[in-house]
């Protein structure tokens, strides 16, 4: 995913010499190639999130389209206040991309995973958010998120995602998208996670259980009767997310729910009230907090046979 | 001697504006110390900038860090014709585009939304490089505060500039010593500025900030090659209204009855001036 971020900042940085990347200090390989062929596009602002945030958006008032990234984590909670004040308040043309979200740095426990991100970010006036869950969805946020004049946040996962979209995808900003059809429950999942659902359902089918898989690359702005037109013939919703069930997916959903007219059952996957536990592979990670796709199997069967009865 | 003159009717059009506007207490201390430092930009031909066309690409930029001296920063755009000095009227209320903290959605003239501390420098070496991008020859210009710097963003901001060899960036230290609740000294034991700067590599200047042909002659100075400048400008808090000076009691405060002696005698404010105005804007 991070491949296609990058591929994707680059041929727009090579058609418009206004497009600048920034860094703190982060980075791969594909930032070297960036580096070499565009370097009076390319500034490394140290590890100095506050900063990056701030100057990005002051270049912006020169007409600069700066991309900045770093690690989700540091992002978002340490620059807070920075893209509070300096690009949302003035509305500034940045588009800030959050790396390694969700759990992708898991070794590095805690202090490095994005499990909070959406529910601190979604409060500030003006930012639209996308949460892409493939490759090919990554190189069509940073085109939208290029397409729009004010800011924008990006949660990249780093787990090695695989394609599920075909080359002429239906992408659309603000707009869900099926994954995987169903017709007695749906599950909403946003970013690398989509696949722990598909991969759920999959099982489900087999199961005789059918449950829609519905990817929501942006989580703001969200629309009450899109998510209405998913959930009117479905008795029960589920949510999953590399996140604290509070503030992100979930309780986007919930507020739809409370804010359209139908009443629904929502039964949130994610972390809760807790940071994850553990470490190993994204895998194993997701396992040991509940939140892989056997998990969302168990919890499906547990639930849907209740409103079956 | 017109000049003194001048600076005293601007900071009674600062206290004016404060003691008319919708507001209990106003950090009109804070806009004092400043005044000096903003009449020489603006009015002594060292910015260039075009009042009617505030937008201009060729413009040079000012960020106001210290944002909650605005009414400074206000009064000398008004005097410099962004806008009618009628608008300092409406200071704080509830329809007016001038806040405590400027705002530069609302403002012809304010470059950037300040207010909370550690930000303008950040933001200034943003627009500094962009400028650098476009190999324009506007200067950027930022004023920090002494108790601002001890942010910690303003010190990721210092090793960025000096990396980024940002000679198109002056900034200037409105060094009054006193921070909201103390001394500057006191709260961070820090005395002096010029060797923390320099061991960045910033060139450093210092200079009496009161003075307006002081500050004139080192903002004229051609400035050195490949690394951005620190302009220190010691003054004095409440600079201009004896009460006030150098007082920490002031930071965020407006005259009580007793006090407004003080400023009516030292700033020449008329009983005419201190009439309610009618039809805020």
């Amino acid at each position: 995913m991070q491949r296609a971020y990058l591929n994707a900042v680059y041929e727009l940085a090579q058609v418009d010499k206004n497009v600048v990347l920034m860094t703190a200090d982060n980075g791969s390989d594909f930032d070297k190639w960036f580096k070499r062929d565009l370097p009076e596009q390319y500034f490394d602002m140290g590890i100095s999130e506050c900063h990056m945030v701030s100057a990005a958006a002051g270049m912006s008032t020169c007409g600069k389209i700066p991309f900045i990234q770093t690690a989700g984590a540091f992002l978002a909670y340490r620059a807070f206040e920075f893209i509070r004040n300096d690009v949302c308040l003035q509305k500034s043309n940045v588009k800030m991309i959050g790396t390694g979200s969700g759990l992708s740095i898991c070794n590095l426990g805690p202090t490095h995973h994005t499990t909070e991100d959406i529910g601190v970010l979604r409060t500030l006036p003006g930012l639209t958010i996308l949460s892409p869950c493939s490759p090919r969805e990554v190189s069509e946020c940073i085109g939208a998120a290029y397409q729009i004049d004010g800011p924008v946040y990006i949660r990249i996962g780093m787990n090695g995602e695989e394609e599920i979209y075909a080359l002429e995808s239906d992408f659309l900003l603000g707009k869900c998208r099926e994954v995987y059809f169903g017709n007695e429950a749906v599950i909403f999942a946003t970013g690398s996670i989509v696949s722990e659902a598909l991969k759920a359902a999959e099982l489900l089918k087999k199961q005789g259980i059918g449950l829609k898989v519905v990817n929501v690359h942006t989580l703001k702005p969200i629309s009450v009767d899109m998510i209405t037109e998913y959930i009117k013939n479905m008795p029960i919703i589920y949510t999953l997310e590399e996140h604290n069930i509070n503030g992100g997916l979930g309780s986007i959903i919930l507020e739809c729910l409370c804010e359209g007219e139908y009443q629904r059952r929502v039964v949130r996957i994610g972390l809760k009230e807790c940071f994850a536990k553990g470490y190993g592979t994204i895998g194993e990670l997701r396992k040991s907090n509940r939140i892989d796709f056997q998990s969302v199997v168990e919890i499906v069967k547990n639930t849907i046979g209740k409103i079956r009865n | 001697m017109e000049e003194k003159y001048e600076l005293m009717r601007i900071r009674k059009e600062i206290f004016l504006a404060a003691y008319h506007g919708n507001c209990s207490e106003a950090h009109l201390a804070s806009a004092f110390s400043l005044v000096e430092i903003l009449y020489t930009l603006y009015c002594k031909d060292i910015l260039v900038y075009r009042p009617a066309e505030p937008q201009w690409i060729s413009r040079d930029r000012l960020v106001l860090s210290k944002g909650h001296a605005s009414l400074a920063l206000y009064t000398i755009l008004a005097e410099t014709g962004y806008f009618n000095k009628e608008i300092l009227k409406s200071f704080c209320y509830p329809d007016s585009v001038l806040g405590g903290e400027p705002n530069k959605l609302e403002i012809p003239g304010v470059e950037a939304t300040t207010g909370s501390l550690g930000h303008g420098l950040c933001y200034g070496i943003g627009i500094a490089l962009g400028l650098k991008m476009d190999q324009s020859p506007a200067k950027t210009y930022v004023i920090i505060g002494d108790g601002e710097c001890e942010e910690g963003s303003v010190w990721e901001g210092v090793m960025s500039a000096y990396r980024y060899e940002l000679d198109n960036l002056t900034v200037i230290m409105d060094c009054n010593h006193l921070q909201k609740m103390n001394s500057v000294s006191a709260t961070m034991r820090i005395d002096e500025w010029r060797t923390k700067w320099e061991a960045f590599g910033w060139s450093v200047e210092v200079v009496d900030g009161h003075n307006t042909e002081e500050l004139k002659k080192i903002l004229q100075k051609p400035k050195k090659e490949k690394v951005p400048q620190i302009i220190i400008a010691k003054t004095v808090k409440g600079k201009g209204v004896s009460i006030m000076e150098d007082n920490v009691q002031w930071h965020y405060k407006l005259p009580n009855r007793k006090e407004l002696k003080a400023f009516i005698c030292e700033l020449g404010v008329s009983e005419e001036e201190l009439k309610p105005c009618k039809g805020h804007i």
